[in-house]
């Protein structure tokens, strides 16, 4: 067999586009006689709209539409992957800071951005809720009509949904020593460098929508089913997005776009501004109270978490999140009873949506806090206790679902080792660690079509988007080795629902797993097709053939594909084609639609050193492990756990979104927004990899995009407390923060104890 | 609607005149009159580094100079760093360490390394770091940006 | 961002008349790394903007005189960062220089448009203050110059007059050479807007300068002319207390929401001692930069 390719590093497929400039993002794309959009929205939370005027806006010289609710079908549509909660534009009310009641198309942006200033609102605003205990309160207002939700029992409430899960019997359980805690997670934003940007054109029976959307099939469902158009008559174009990260998932303006370009019966387009991007997508904030009881021998006996998360809005797919980072919220531990209760609870916010981690690193920021200062309350090391109380490879750590998938042990170890967890850290400073684990897709369906052209190149057909995370190098490293093609004879081709077959989405780290399984079955499918051809040439009973990895093996004789393929074909040519499909049903009896296609876990330690006047907290060391069952290409899994080590040192130490008296989103915008740069670093990151080839992917890969992300909050703030005395739970470490938690501590030295640790 | 002022300005050694509005930023002219879309545009405050360009040989960022002001400048962006088919080493050394994600900030990141390597041939770690603090990947790959300047330097970048 | 109309004056008096002629409809544009942001953001919407780059008078040379030194107004960060003799005799305005945003930042925004955007944050004024600048200003009635400690008014504001504009910044020959220092607060490592700004400059005499930004509504100076802060064998606590009562006038805004006024105003307290700190020593060895 020709070299392998997977498990080398080679460059990126699309790489040389990202490095000259000819890459073309949404924002890149012109279409003749394009109409540049704008949005109109209210400088306050929560409004009810009384009259829009538009004609002065109408009068700007090049303004072609202004849309409002108005113009819309009546009642005006409503879409969202979760609940049809979200109206294309507000119609009658406006629910958060930024939602938009009305668009400009025009023939320059000036024009468009001109006219935005010239629509006439009338409105009052309304009270809003902008926090957990406001929206809980019996005399919050709602922030959804409850006729959206007939029937349902938490209707005239803000909580949007609650979910329960568990086993065992928590009450009944005895422990020697129960540790609990209130930890907060704040509202932070995706942040992706590219904004989210829309086209919408008409064509003759249909529509084209150009987004840079992740999930570009679910995408097509809903403009179909909001126009009334066969899917076929719905052209997705998904270009690369600029950085993904979740925001990019579901559908957001595109909708409206749609209806502009068939209203003006041109194309639109609509580029949002960083702030407006802000105001389009976040992460959902959290307050998660954690109780676990634990024996003296620092065995766990029990869990009692009851999660609380604010969510935006409109549901999105928030309340997904909400219910899958609930569900292993009690993270890799063997514990015999466990009881979680979480809410998505509704506010006049930001929609909240997936966002890398989905839900889970709210959770892994309360349990594995909570674990460590169990670890301090009861004396025992808190590496030994995580080790003490992992799931072994194989054992049902959630009953029902799928078993531990990792020898986690190995790769909190190696954490520990990197950091040199037995030896003392350098003087002043602190260490800490942490676990993260995140279950994987419950559901999925990907499709592919691969094709072997006459020369023996490929052509790769699979409907991922490649938001960064290096699909395309990977899809086209799988079929080259299987088809014995040279990596740089491979097209991938992606991005246009109507040339690619259906993919179900992109998220939950799956692709690799998912659309890499698909891709090798469509190999195989051709393999089986050279099989038959060899066979044929040879001739010999089909029996007698093997066909792997590039390779036609007839008894000792090894020949290339592509000779057998050139052979086969023949005079005409021609190609062969082959077709993969991974699937994996949903199970309507488990408690999220289906169990885990496989587990992320990853170990995160750290060593910081800590101001004790400023506050200011530098990790200095940051040691980041993922168990990645098979590292398909070891760069690009170290640059997705670097990255996403990094974005979580973001929330830990900076990142939070600020709201002020009137719901307005203070922090709106780059400037006060806070995200690592190149100068804040960890002054050493070191990020390894366990592979014990024991996943589903190919060649035993696992998804493995947000491991690294999960446990960063808990390790540093384990770190702090290490390095100072201090708990701190709430986000982010900010300096400030970090001050007046020492300064508190100083004035009262029971401060940063545990909210109740109950030694019986 | 104000006068649009015709200015001419080299980009990317061809000289170019263009009719531009006293408004629009050298990212507007560079992307919408000049159609190099090569510069991206996230920001728009100087934060995020990803529209940086090279205005007579200095990084600056273009979403915060008007257009009118390259107004017989020399300007690089992103299309202009590779010589025909070959590519910078700074370019090579991005695809070879695997800096590119998205690739969104990449432009951006590119031209801010060729203006470090262009002041200081070998740079320090630190130096790198502070070379490029004003341009925000999130994608995060700082540690391989850094690591593919670190490379360029040393096959010579500052010299092509 | 709206439409204006753009004039690139060539001479001092065009731009000078210019401004007299347009008033408040005029806003005068150098690096416009402040100014680009506030005609996006809408904050202000002039009918024209007048690039003062191309003025012939105007330009952004260092140069020495009377033992000081000269700040064209078009001197950008950049430059006043790597110059050796601010680096030497000025050096806290070196490091203030050096902070400000990122590279792409400081290769445009000018010492100039720092002082005249009149920010409380603006890094570069307390240093500006504890050197005794003085502004250089041109206006219909002739020039004039400002001591920087007049020159402040409050957010966005200097006594700059109607159809003045600021030509240079003049820096007095330091009677001796000061150790000095410049520090800052920020909410990360990277670039940021400082939420405390500080520059302190101990003399030979026993002298010491402070002044700090981002407390109040302008940048503050203080002096500390008891020879306490400047000697090296004070003990720190009586230091606190006299940067204490040097420090009552410090009055951040409770509505700022980078950084709460308790904090400010402790991270004021503590900048100032290291600061003061670090200047005893520079002010020993010589205030050679590494
Ligand atoms: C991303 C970013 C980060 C930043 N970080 C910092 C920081 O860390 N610290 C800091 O202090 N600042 C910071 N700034 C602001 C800083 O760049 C500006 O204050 C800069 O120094 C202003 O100079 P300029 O030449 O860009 O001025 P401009 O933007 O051109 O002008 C600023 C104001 O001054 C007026 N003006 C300019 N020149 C003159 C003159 N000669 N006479 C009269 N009026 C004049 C203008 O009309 C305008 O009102 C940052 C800015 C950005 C965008
Ligand atoms: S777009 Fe110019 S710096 Fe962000
Ligand atoms: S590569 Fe995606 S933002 Fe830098």
């Amino acid at each position: 067999m020709t070299d392998p390719c997977v498990g080398m590093s080679p460059r990126r497929v699309g790489g040389r586009d990202r490095v000259t400039g000819r890459q073309a993002y949404v924002a890149d794309i012109h279409l003749d006689d394009v109409l540049h959009a704008k949005l109109v929205s209210l400088d306050c939370a929560r409004a009810r709209i009384i009259t829009v005027d538009t004609s002065a806006a109408l009068a700007v010289p090049g303004v072609r539409l202004v849309m409002t609710a108005a113009d819309l079908p009546q009642p005006v549509p409503r879409f969202g992957p979760q609940f049809q909660d979200r109206p294309v534009l507000a119609a009658g009310e406006t629910h958060y800071h930024g939602e938009p009641l009305a668009a400009i198309a025009a023939e320059t942006k000036d024009a468009a951005e001109e006219a935005t200033r010239l629509v006439r609102i009338e409105y009052e605003e309304l009270p809003a809720v902008f926090t957990i205990a406001g929206a809980l309160d019996p005399m919050a207002p709602l922030v959804q009509d409850p006729a959206l939700r007939p029937g349902d029992r938490l209707a005239r409430s803000n909580v949007l949904r609650e979910h329960h899960y568990g086993w065992g019997d928590v009450d009944a359980a005895s422990a020697d020593v129960v540790v609990e805690g209130t930890y907060a997670f704040p509202m932070v934003t995706q942040f992706a460098i590219e904004p989210h940007g829309f086209i919408a054109a008409p064509d003759s029976d249909g529509i084209a929508v150009w987004s840079s959307i992740q999930h570009p099939n679910w995408l097509q469902r809903v403009i179909a089913s909001l126009l009334h158009l066969p899917l076929a008559k719905v052209r997705i174009f998904a270009p690369d997005p600029g950085g993904g990260f979740g925001g990019k998932q579901h559908a957001k303006y595109e909708p409206l776009v749609a209806f502009m370009a068939l209203r003006a019966g041109r194309p639109v387009r609509l580029v949002l501004t960083l702030e407006e991007t802000f105001q389009a997508v976040r992460r959902g904030a959290s307050e998660i109270h954690v109780r676990s009881g634990f024996r003296s021998d620092g065995g766990l006996v029990f869990r009692d978490i009851e999660a609380n998360y604010l969510i935006g809005a409109y549901a999105d797919i928030a309340d997904r999140t909400v219910a899958k980072g609930s569900y292993t919220s009690n993270g890799p531990y063997r514990v015999p009873a466990v009881r979680i209760v979480a809410r998505s609870i509704l506010s006049h916010t930001t929609p909240s949506t997936a966002f890398r981690g989905f839900g889970n690193p709210q959770q892994i920021w309360a349990v594995e806090s909570n674990m460590d200062e169990a670890a301090r309350a009861l004396g025992i090391d808190p590496l030994a206790l995580r080790l003490q109380n992992l799931a072994h490879p194989g054992e049902a750590f959630i009953p029902g679902d799928t078993p531990a998938d990792g020898d986690w042990a190995r790769t909190v170890e190696r954490a520990a080792e990197l950091i040199g967890w037995g030896s003392p850290p350098a003087p002043g400073r602190g260490r800490g660690l942490a676990v993260g684990l995140k279950s994987g897709p419950t559901t999925g369906l990907s499709n592919s079509i691969v094709r072997l052209l006459a020369d023996g190149s490929v052509i790769v057909y699979a409907g991922t988007s490649d938001m960064g995370q290096g699909a395309r190098t990977i899809f086209a490293q799988i079929a080259a080795d299987e088809l014995g093609a040279p990596l740089d004879w491979v097209t991938v081709v992606m991005g246009d629902t109507a040339v690619v077959p259906y993919d179900q989405q992109t998220s939950a780290s799956r692709s690799s797993v998912f659309m890499g399984n698909s891709i090798l079955l469509a190999c195989r499918d051709i393999q089986a097709k050279i099989r038959a051809m060899a066979a044929r040439l040879e001739p010999v009973d089909e029996a007698a053939v093997v066909v792997e990895r590039g390779e036609v093996r007839i008894g000792g004789r090894v020949t290339p594909i592509r000779d057998v393929l050139v052979r086969g074909l023949g005079r005409l040519g021609g190609e062969l084609i082959g077709i993969g499909e991974m699937r994996k049903e949903a199970e309507p009896e488990h408690p999220l639609g289906g169990t885990a296609a496989f587990f992320e876990f990853n170990c995160t330690a750290v060593e910081v050193e800590v101001d004790r006047e400023t506050g200011d907290v530098v990790v200095a060391r940051h040691v980041t492990v993922s168990d990645v069952g098979k590292a398909m290409n070891p760069i690009q899994v170290r640059g997705q756990d670097e990255g996403a080590a990094i974005m979580g040192l973001g929330h830990t130490l900076m990142e939070h979104i600020i709201h002020d008296e009137a719901g307005r989103i203070r922090n709106l915008g780059a400037i006060d927004y806070r995200i690592p740069t190149s100068l804040d670093l960890p002054l050493r990151m070191e990020s390894d990899f366990v592979e014990n080839a024991d996943g589903p992917g190919p060649y035993g890969a696992k998804g493995m995009s947000e491991g690294a992300l999960l446990c960063v909050a808990p390790a540093v703030a384990a770190a702090v407390h290490d390095a100072t005395g201090v708990r701190i739970r709430d986000l982010p470490l900010s300096p400030e923060r970090v001050w007046r938690a020492l300064h508190d501590a100083a004035e009262s030295p029971d401060a940063g104890a545990p909210e109740a640790i109950d030694a019986r | 609607m104000t006068m649009r002022q015709r200015i001419e300005l080299t980009v990317n050694g061809r000289i170019r005149s263009v009719e531009v509005a006293p408004h629009h930023t050298l990212l507007d002219v560079l992307r919408d009159d000049l159609g190099l879309t090569g510069t991206k545009e996230c920001c728009l405050v100087g934060e995020c580094g990803a529209c940086t360009v090279l205005v007579d040989d200095l990084a600056v960022d273009s979403c915060l100079m008007l257009g009118v002001e390259a107004d017989g400048a020399s300007v690089t962006t992103v299309e202009g760093l590779a010589t025909g088919d070959k590519l910078h080493p700074l370019q090579e050394a991005f695809l070879e360490t695997g800096a590119a994600q998205c690739g969104f900030c990449i432009p951006g990141q590119l031209l801010a390394a060729a203006a470090l390597l262009a002041n200081d041939p070998h740079p320090t770690r630190a130096a790198v770091e502070e070379g490029l603090a004003g341009n925000l990947c999130r994608c995060a790959g700082y540690e391989q940006i850094i690591e593919a300047v670190v490379v360029a330097a040393r096959a010579g970048a500052s010299e092509s | 961002m709206r439409a204006f109309a753009y004039e690139r004056p060539t001479t001092l008096q065009g731009a000078v008349a210019l401004l007299a002629e347009h008033g408040s409809e005029a806003r005068l544009l150098a690096g416009g790394t402040d100014l680009i942001i506030r005609l996006r953001d809408g904050s202000i919407a002039p009918r024209i903007v007048v690039d003062l780059k191309r003025i012939a008078e105007l330009d952004g040379q260092i140069r020495e005189h009377d033992g000081g030194l000269t700040i064209g107004a078009r001197a950008v960060m950049t430059d006043i960062a790597a110059d050796g003799r601010i680096r030497r005799d000025y050096r806290a305005l070196a490091e203030a220089a050096a902070v400000v945003g990122s590279v792409q930042i400081r290769n445009r925004a000018t010492l100039a448009g720092n002082i005249c955007n009149a920010s409380p944050a603006a890094d570069t004024a307390p240093a500006l203050l504890v050197y005794g600048a003085r502004v250089i200003a041109a206006g219909p009635a002739g020039t004039r110059r400002i001591p920087i400690d007049a020159f402040f008014v409050r957010s966005g504001v200097t006594t700059l007059a109607r159809g003045e504009l600021v030509t240079a910044i003049e820096l007095p020959r330091p009677t001796s050479r000061p150790g000095s220092v410049h520090l800052r607060r920020t909410r990360r490592r990277g670039h940021d807007l400082a939420s405390v700004t500080l520059a302190c400059a101990v003399r030979a005499d026993g002298v010491t300068q402070l002044a700090y930004g981002s407390l109040g509504p302008r940048p503050v100076l203080v002096s500390d002319e008891t020879g306490l802060l400047a000697d090296p064998t004070a003990p720190e606590l009586a230091k606190m207390r006299r940067l204490e009562a040097l420090f009552v006038g410090a009055s951040p805004s409770p509505r700022s929401m980078r950084a709460s006024p308790e904090y400010r105003l402790a991270m004021l307290h503590v900048l100032g001692l290291r600061a003061v700190g670090t200047a005893i020593e520079r002010l020993a060895q010589g205030s050679v930069p590494r």
